[in-house]
């Protein structure tokens, strides 16, 4: 019966054929499967038939329960059928297109009409035990909550709860068998129990009958006899079923054969409806949606009233009037709308009341939805911005309307020209924008969907290009200021390869690139804004867009001229996000055009936190411990980017591990023994630390454990492992082809590895060598002579190097006054020393102030004994201060016995 | 203050149940192999010694290794008792007397050999714990120890208390924690036999390991270690500090409150009306709690041990460059000849 669902849209004579075989399948018992498609053909249909099989079982329990005025137990197996619902729903929605399946409902009006008969029964309800009174009222509440959702298909089964709209064989099986459950319980019974083991026992009842019927064959049959086997038990199952099921399978062959077309036939209507509804039909297609209702339509006018301005606008306003009502049908408004519109183009009462009936159609989609924090359905939104666009072409072409708020209600002016309106289409598409930005979070990123809905940007982008046509005609320079910002938000984050090639001279200069329109826009609004915010928000975007088209210094040269480094704190989350995605871009820019410290120093901030998604917007962390509450994760959620707008975090970790690594290695190897070395960077350190705790360390798989890896060989100056670890396969993947000219960033990077390698090298081994020759040097790290030369003079100039160059030679002659590392050590343990006997001096101190003080207040019972303490104490705080003294003059004093004999210990050491 | 951590004040302390540990060359390379072959940065190698009191000296006649802790599934003890009692089977002295642990330059005294040591000795009372350095043996440094806990330390531990009170009266400080006892390594004739011969055996120019002067190595390591307990000892002691500041905020509140209270209980006596108690007030304080001295004392006794590895260590390198030097010298004079 199943595969009478799954094959539902073919054509009628192979549903009639198959309807002989529902029957058959399920007294399968009986039945065999012996070819492998079959049965793979039935696991995929089991899931369904488990699903209805446990929905029908619940019922029937439902109903065996009612009938005994069961009602708690009627309540839990209501539970558990709704449960059962839930999770049949997507098997239901994809078999049957969404339509709830004929028995549920029937189930559900049973189940209502039983409930309240018993609730109208006060005699019977008084009678009732305490435990049933309570189920009961429970479980009118959640069957009424419930059934809420499924209105239209119990109304429509309520005006005729006999007729077998929906052609389904489950259904109408179920519902035979529910009509006769009556009288013929057990025979219903029997038919479930027998499908129930069937399903288990499919893989014995393979051979079993087969044995049984064809006992004359052999077992090693080739497929094809099989295969006639199967047909000729068929026919014999057939006959065998033929007496029971004759009847109501004609029957119900012929049934099925007209429900089929008439379902077809809804269907094309649907199709029809949806096709309307998207040339802005109005009537039929909400009308059909609540048929079931008898709801009349108000007349839009009196047959024979002279239709003319006035009375459109009262109308209008009679409409509007009912907005915000609670009990405002919102879709009959839109609709009422919409025909009001094709009356007044009727009645050619010219474009101003066009615009104003547009502009209430907008407001009243708006209103449809009204729950904020979720999108708009996608069909709305079409409408929306078919509706918006239209307008805005009405407005374009028709220079003599005004449309602004600040026009008052009742200075309107629709009948001569100049027209006034009151209304604000900035606004309107703004809201349009937003919600398109709503809809695209709404969506799975990786799917089609996605994309498909991405399509739709370039009419949002056109949408608002008419607007800002708009008011560029006629705005003042804050709305200007308003919509330059949609358009720049549009723009930003958009890579434009002709500014690149435009760089190079690859394009005539006078191309105009989006970098040249970013530019026009944002010095509009840095020049006429006066609102803080947008002007800050343009400049992120100008910024963002610099930094995406390599134009470093631009970039920078905004960012520290504008200071936003300084007050970013105080803005809106939004711009916060829109600054941190700014920062991000920058740093890849700045790695990109090989200022790794730059690039490090935007980074640092984002990366040192551990939560760069939450920074960037691109992702909610997994909760922890409720450190929000379900309303303020509401709020970030819709804060977050819409995913084509994400920056790859990868992408940015990486280039920033990379770049502290370039810094930090070299800096380590310098500053090894200083005590008070600071990290430059703590998440790279981190990284560094958690792979040489590890006793094992693999072959690195991840991005981090590349770095790690790198890191590593780089201590030792091996710039040719550290290369290859940055730049191999895995990484180009992963990483670095995500750049534009992603060869050129590779260059550079080995070239960076090499120059930093050096110096960690020179760094580390400087002290196992008295000279280094030059040249052997520039062979090692397969740089230029002048280039090692360079580098090196620069860290003798530094001062990090002891060294001098020796011309003739062309070696680098080591001084050797670094101190050697037990030196250093010994220096650095004499200062943890000096440390520690500062604390204990306070430690001593502490006492003393303690002891003088219990002696000056005196009045407790051990006075004696304080007061001799207190001798004590003032004697030791002689000896210390003596010490002090003492080690005050001369600089490293000793001043414990202990610390002093290790100092010797020390100072041996070093003579050694 | 003055030599404090002499050791001639240590042995007048201690119980005297044992004077000196008497090795056998057996256990001593059984425990050396198992400590190289075993131990690595991570976790230590540890066995049990077995042996026997005679008078005031322990003799450690044999050892085993215990397996390593990763095996969840063998039962520890029932596999300590299995191969004494097999050892017995096979007539080796199977009287359990302590227990052997690895340690790299000189970490050892931790508040884990503390707490194990303290079940050992209260369960037999005449174990001790020897502690293996693997990196100085490395060297050339031959370094075994021998360790017992004071009957203070004990008494402290079983109190329970390390408040700096507990340890004013126990006499408990960083040297009276652990009692080093000497080790002597004893072999049996047979073997003194066999040495000489093999020393024979060796050729004039070989045989020189243990004039390895790889000092630096092993000092840097000592030092590295000793700057990190100095870290320990300095939070400690800022910790301790901190305590210390707390408390004295603490008791001038509380004479502040008891004075007000005071001077209110003199208006209400003027007055006739009953007084409150100063406990009252007092009640409101509690007292703070005393941070446990017990992590400072031990890395005070590590600091300590640590110090007098370097001196040993730094005057056995002295000798080993005298002697050096004067092989070189002779070296020199054999060639010139």
């Amino acid at each position: 019966m199943s595969r009478f669902f799954a094959n539902g849209s073919d054509s009628e004579s192979e549903s009639s054929e198959e309807e002989v075989q529902a029957p058959n399948f399920n007294k399968a018992s009986a039945f065999q499967f012996s070819d492998d498609e079959e049965e793979v053909k039935r696991v995929v249909r089991s899931t369904k038939e488990k699903r209805y099989e446990n929905l029908t079982s619940i019922i029937k329990t439902i109903r065996n329960h009612k009938k005994i005025k069961d009602i708690p137990n009627t309540l839990s197996s209501f539970e558990d059928l709704t449960r059962a619902y839930t999770k049949a729903l997507p098997v239901i929605s994809k078999e049957e297109n969404g339509i709830t399946p004929r028995f549920y409902i029937r189930c559900l009006a049973e189940l209502e009409d039983f409930i309240n008969e018993i609730w109208e029964d006060r005699e019977g309800r008084r009678n009732l035990s305490k435990n049933n009174t309570k189920s009961l009222g429970t479980l009118r509440q959640k069957v009424r909550k419930y059934i809420k959702d499924f209105e239209e298909d119990l109304s429509r089964f309520r005006e005729a709860p006999d007729q077998e709209s929906e052609a389904e064989d489950e259904e109408a099986h179920v519902s035979d068998a529910g009509d006769a459950a009556d009288d013929s319980d057990v025979g219903f019974k029997k038919e479930l129990s027998v499908t129930a083991p069937k399903l288990a026992k499919s893989a014995p009842a393979k051979v079993v009958p087969a044995d049984d019927d064809d006992s004359d064959d052999s077992i090693d049959w080739d497929s094809d006899t099989e295969s006639e086997t199967e047909s000729s038990e068929d026919e014999n199952q057939y006959q065998n079923m033929r007496e029971r099921f004759l009847k109501r399978s004609t029957e119900k062959g012929e049934e099925k054969i007209g429900d089929e077309e008439k379902r077809k036939d809804k269907r094309k209507e649907q199709k029809l409806k949806i096709r309307k509804r998207a040339e802005d039909d109005e009537d039929g297609e909400w009308e059909t949606v609540v048929k079931g209702h008898v709801v009349e339509k108000p007349k839009m006018f009196e047959k024979d009233a002279e239709i003319d301005i006035p009375l459109v606008l009262a109308k209008l306003v009679e409409i509007m009037s009912a907005r915000g009502k609670k009990r405002t049908d919102r879709r009959l408004q839109i609709d009422l709308l919409f025909e009001l519109r094709d009356i007044s183009d009727q009645h050619n009462l010219g474009v101003p009341v066009s615009v104003k009936i547009h502009f209430n159609i907008i407001s009243a989609i708006f209103d449809y939805n009204q729950k904020i924090s979720e999108p708009m359905k996608m069909e709305h939104w079409a409408l929306l911005l078919e509706v918006m666009q239209s307008m805005m072409k009405l407005l374009l072409a028709n220079p003599d309307i005004s449309i602004s708020e600040s026009v008052a209600e009742e200075h309107e002016e629709y009948a001569a020209a100049p027209f006034y309106i009151r209304g604000c289409p900035l606004a309107a598409v703004e809201r349009l924008d937003d919600e398109f930005t709503k809809l695209l979070k709404e969506c799975d990123p990786h799917s089609n969907d996605y994309v498909s809905r991405l399509k739709d940007e370039m009419n949002v982008v056109k949408t608002i290009e008419l607007v800002l046509q708009y008011f560029e005609q006629c705005g003042n320079p804050n709305e200007r200021c308003r919509i330059y910002l949609r358009k720049i938000e549009h723009l930003y984050y958009k890579f434009d390869p002709e500014v690149l090639k435009k760089k190079r001279g690859e394009v005539p200069a006078t191309t105009a690139t989006s970098v040249d329109v970013m530019d026009k826009l944002c010095k509009f609004i840095y020049a006429k804004d006066d609102t803080d915010r947008i002007r800050t928000r343009a400049i992120l975007a100008h910024i963002y867009h610099h930094a995406m088209h390599d134009n470093w210094f631009q970039a920078r040269d905004l960012v520290l001229m504008s200071h936003l480094q300084d007050n970013i704190d105080a803005a809106d989350p939004a711009t916060r996000i829109l600054y941190n995605r700014m920062m991000a871009n920058l740093g890849l820019c700045a790695f990109r055009q090989e200022n790794v410290k730059d690039a490090h120093h935007c980074l640092v901030d984002l990366m040192v936190t551990g939560k760069p998604k939450e920074l960037l917007a691109q992702g909610l962390l997994p909760q922890r411990q409720h450190e929000r509450s379900a309303e303020q994760e509401k709020i970030e959620k819709q804060r977050q980017m819409p995913f084509h707008m994400h920056i790859n975090l990868e992408l940015l970790e990486c280039v920033y591990l990379v770049s502290a690594m370039l810094l930090e290695i070299p800096y380590i190897a310098a500053h090894e023994f200083d005590a008070r070395r600071r990290m430059i960077s703590k998440t790279f350190y981190q990284q560094l630390r958690s792979s040489e705790r590890q006793s094992l360390v693999g072959p690195p798989e991840s991005m981090r454990e590349h770095v790690v890896a790198a890191a590593k060989a780089m201590r030792c100056g091996n710039w040719q492992a550290c290369a290859n670890f940055i730049v191999n396969k895995k990484m180009n993947t992963k990483v670095w082809d995500l750049f534009y000219e992603s060869d050129r960033v590779r260059e550079m990077l080995v070239k960076f590895i090499k120059e930093e390698s050096l110096r960690t090298y020179l760094f580390t081994y400087s002290n196992v060598y008295t000279s280094i020759s030059i040249p052997s040097l520039a062979q090692m790290y397969e740089l230029p002579v002048p280039k090692v030369h360079s580098i090196i003079s620069k860290m003798i100039i530094n001062e990090e190097l002891m060294a001098s160059l020796d011309d003739p030679s062309e070696t680098v002659v080591m001084h050797r006054s670094e101190p050697s590392r037990l030196q250093a050590l010994a220096m650095q343990f004499v200062d943890k020393v000096t440390n520690l006997v500062d604390v204990n001096e306070k430690v001593f101190d502490m006492k003393q102030g303690n002891f003088f003080q219990r002696g000056n207040m005196g009045n407790r019972g051990d006075r004696g004994y304080n007061r001799n303490q207190n001798n004590q104490g003032g004697n030791w705080g002689g000896q210390r201060r003596d010490n002090r003294n003492q080690r005050n003059r001369n600089q490293r004093g000793h001043h414990k016995n202990q610390q002093q004999q290790q100092q010797q210990q020390v100072q041996t050491i070093d003579e050694e | 203050m003055a030599n404090r951590g002499g050791r001639h004040a240590r042995t007048e302390d201690s119980d005297n149940t044992i004077n000196y540990v008497q090795c056998d060359g057996l256990a001593v390379m059984k425990m050396v192999k198992h400590c190289h072959e075993e131990s690595s940065n991570m976790d230590l190698a540890q066995g049990a010694l077995l042996g026997l009191v005679v008078d005031k000296c322990l003799e450690i006649t044999n050892c085993f290794p215990f397996p390593k802790s990763g095996d969840e599934t063998m039962d520890e003890e029932m596999y300590q008792l299995t191969v004494m009692r097999r050892l017995r089977r096979v007539n080796v002295d199977h009287l359990h007397v302590g227990w052997y642990q690895s340690s790299d330059v000189g970490n050892s005294l931790s508040l884990a050999l503390l707490e194990s040591q303290y079940h050992y000795q209260t369960s037999i009372e005449e174990s001790v714990v020897v502690v293996y350095d693997t990196q100085k043996s490395a060297r050339g440094f031959l370094c075994l120890k021998a360790y017992r806990l004071t009957p203070q330390a004990i008494q402290m531990y079983k109190d329970g208390d390390f408040t700096p009170e507990a340890f004013r009266t126990l006499k408990v400080g960083y040297e009276s924690l652990f009692a080093e006892i000497p080790i002597v390594i004893k072999n049996s004739p047979l073997t003194n036999i066999m040495m000489s011969e093999l020393n024979e055996l060796l050729p004039e120019d070989k045989g020189h390991n243990f004039l390895d002067l790889g000092t630096a190595s092993v000092l840097e390591n000592h030092m590295r270690s000793l700057i990190e307990r100095v870290d320990e000892l300095y939070q400690e002691a800022v910790r301790y500090n901190k305590y210390q500041q707390v408390v004295f905020k603490q008791d001038s509140d509380k004479n502040r409150a008891l004075a007000k209270l005071a001077a209110e209980n003199a208006v209400r006596t003027s007055k006739g009306e009953p007084t409150v108690a100063e406990e009252e007030v007092i009640k409101q304080f509690r007292p703070m709690p005393v941070p446990a001295r017990l992590t400072a004392t031990i890395t005070s006794g590590q600091i300590n041990t640590h110090s007098q590895h370097i001196a040993q260590f730094c005057s056995q390198s002295l000798a080993k460059l005298f002697i050096t030097e004067s092989l070189q010298n002779a070296k020199e004079a054999k060639e010139i000849k």
